[in-house]
């Protein structure tokens, strides 16, 4: 009995009165006993439901109410600042109207697009060496991925630091680097879940027509695993494009349009930082500005994921 | 004529086919074939990979060990417990623990039930028309980046806090006691809070996808048994997810300690210890912050800061080893999964199958 998810009332409320009498005249009395208990029970079970039901609700409301509370704020109180060249001008110094956050936004596009360039391959080619060659070695980079998932930012930051920064100055690349850092064990383990998927025997009809291990990994294993390695990198994409941590000891922050990725440069995330923690009104609207900026860039990002792989996946049936 | 396979390899097998050449023809060429630059090239990609990845990890390693190791051997052992006083050479980073400790439990403490709640309810008793929508929001929400919560939190929060909910929580019969002390809006309450709004959307998202991965024969067994929707929730399918709630807890302890920026904007950075969750505080990663880019490069200070980095790496390293130990002693095999489920769970840090 006890087996079972719940109980089943089945002598719940039949009373001995009941018992006594079964043998003899009142099947029918035991069957409306039993009948009203099972009833009374049933109630009980759905009034206990409907209480359930309406705490969680409950618990939906107060997880969702702060956060949408918090992106209406940052859409309400950021969209002012948007207005006018917010997203091409450079910083003007506090009063002076024409603020923008433009090096900023070429800042994180050139830094991520650097990371991802130094993970994603390295993420995939060791991807490719779990899979392929499963055994203590890969072990031991799987657990070095899971140790590495786990790993703070900040942690990372100070990594980079010590590393890039005091060996070649604050630079956007040392930045890119430390992204780069925060993305590859997400990247690889992404990219391996998304391979182990591949059925064995898509492998083995592959090699099975003779074609070399190489062959049958771009165009079969690859081919089939890429929409999970696509959401896998964008998602990745999307949580260093949004992180401080690996840049506050990394890229210094600059107040020009800087190209070259060897100099210091600006990030979003930064931006937002060095703003809020400022006394002045024009540059908490900055800071606000710049999140809705981010936020919007971060969703942008995680719809895309979405939708690229549900585009591949539609494409490879 | 019907194919025979026996009869096939019988032909094959006599000695008068002399039918072993072919194969051996066959042979030399995959010889040929493996020996073939690109096969080469190939491995020489996937071992490149493997050590490059080898190579950061352990570079990662050695290099925090080495900058730390002047601090470590200072401080000895009683870096566990001792302060932090950089004018007495003091590098403990002990109120750091505790802070640590405390902004994470209390985070946990108010986002697991309130996570756990909304993932039942999406998961199994909204009807469609609620749930679906709820949860492409909470998976949104939870891409948001955490220094637009910590400047939320610097800005709205703690005048909020100050004002009105740090003086209410005062009040409050039992309770008060935790909360004693000047309401300044920074603080370990704060601090938690924040944590908790940042880990919220991670937790609901993850137990919901464990929870809705629990096969529907199993709750409609439970519905034929004449179990309410919630019996079946609390019977069936959250027991079911266990495996997939317990890493969503981990990976939410496991922001919650790591997160540095955001903490260090609203917790009120006080390196004394907390005598309550009204005190402001620090916690290993907010100390970090603040600390890392006062200290002089190579002075005793920046190795100090550096062994606070081993020691939340350690902490980390600790809280995510306990919850794959949890995963992997209690529960046998993995749930089911699409190539798209597991990209999303590997990237939220979850391990896939207990290997």
């Amino acid at each position: 009995m006890s087996d079972l998810p719940f109980d089943v009332p089945v002598t719940a409320g039949a009373g001995a009165g009941v018992r006594v009498g079964a043998g003899t005249l009142a099947g029918l009395t035991r069957r409306d006993a039993v009948r009203a208990a099972a009833c009374a029970h049933l109630d009980r079970r759905r009034r206990l439901g409907r209480l359930a039901t309406v705490m969680c609700v409950g618990a939906l409301a107060l997880s969702l109410l702060p956060l949408v509370a918090l992106v209406v704020y940052v859409v309400s109180r950021g969209l002012p600042a948007l207005s006018g060249g917010f997203l091409v001008h450079t910083p003007t110094p506090e009063g002076i109207p024409g603020n923008g956050i433009g090096n900023a936004v070429v800042g994180t596009l050139i830094i991520v697009a650097l990371a991802m360039a130094m993970a994603v391959p390295v993420g995939l080619a060791a991807a490719l060496f779990v899979v392929e060659r499963p055994g203590r070695l890969s072990g031991a980079l799987r657990l070095a991925a899971d140790v590495l998932t786990g790993t703070p930012s900040i942690a990372i930051g100070v990594f980079a630091y010590l590393t890039f920064v005091l060996a070649f100055g604050y630079s956007g690349l040392a930045g890119s680097f430390a992204l780069a850092v925060l993305m590859l064990p997400i990247m690889l383990r992404a990219d391996e879940e998304a391979m182990s998927t591949v059925p064995d025997e898509l492998w083995e009809a592959g090699l099975a027509l003779g074609s070399p291990r190489a062959r049958v990994v771009r165009s079969v294993v690859l081919r089939s695993a890429l929409p999970g390695i696509v959401t896998g990198n964008l998602l990745a994409m999307a949580r260093a494009i949004g992180e401080t941590a690996p840049l506050i000891f990394t890229i210094f922050g600059s107040q020009f349009f800087v190209f070259r990725p060897t100099a210091p440069m600006a990030a979003l995330p930064l931006t937002i930082y060095t703003n809020a923690t400022e006394p002045y009104a024009d540059a908490q609207r900055t800071a606000w500005g710049t999140a809705l900026v981010l936020m919007v860039l971060v969703v942008l990002l995680s719809v895309a994921a979405r939708a690229v792989a549900a585009y591949l996946h539609r494409k490879a049936r | 004529m019907t194919y025979r396979p026996d009869a096939a390899v019988s032909t094959l097998r006599t000695p008068e086919a002399s039918s072993w050449e072919p194969v051996a023809g066959i042979a030399s060429i995959l010889e040929r074939r493996r020996s073939r630059p690109r096969g080469r090239l190939y491995a020489a990609v996937r071992w490149g990979g493997a050590a490059v990845f080898a190579g950061v990890f352990l570079l990662l390693l050695v290099t925090l060990f080495h900058q730390a190791w002047a601090a470590l051997a200072h401080m000895g052992l009683s870096i566990l417990w001792r302060g932090w006083n950089p004018a007495k050479a003091q590098f403990g980073a002990g109120v750091f623990i505790v802070g640590t400790l405390l902004t994470t439990v209390v985070a946990l403490v108010i986002a697991v039930p309130v996570g756990l709640g909304t993932a039942t309810f999406l998961a199994g008793l909204a009807p469609r028309w609620v749930a679906a929508p709820c949860t492409v929001l909470v998976e949104f929400l939870a891409a948001i980046p955490s220094i637009v919560v910590g400047l939320w939190g610097l800005i709205v929060l703690t005048p909020l806090f100050a004002r009105h909910v740090e003086p209410f929580l005062k009040e409050v019969p039992l309770l008060g006691a935790l909360f004693h002390g000047q309401p300044l809006g920074a603080s370990i309450l704060l601090a938690s809070v924040v944590l908790a709004i940042m880990v919220l959307p991670t937790i609901v998202a993850l137990s919901r996808v464990a929870m809705s991965g629990v096969a529907m024969a199993d709750r409609e067994a439970g519905l034929a048994l004449a179990a309410t929707r919630w019996q079946v929730a609390r019977k069936v399918v959250i027991p079911g997810a266990r495996r997939g709630i317990r890493a969503a807890v981990t990976l939410a302890m496991g922001r919650a300690f790591g997160e540095a920026i955001a903490v260090a904007m609203v917790i009120g950075n006080n390196t004394a210890l907390p005598h309550s969750l009204l005190s402001p505080g620090a916690t290993l990663g907010s100390a970090i912050v603040n600390s890392f880019s006062e200290a002089n490069p190579g002075s005793l200070e920046k190795s100090g800061v550096v062994a606070l980095v081993i020691v939340l790496l350690a902490i980390s390293v600790l809280v995510n080893a306990g919850g794959q130990l949890l995963l992997r002693v209690r529960e046998e095999g993995p749930p089911p999964r699409g190539p798209v489920d597991g990209a999303v769970e590997a990237i939220a840090g979850t391990v896939g199958p207990a290997s």
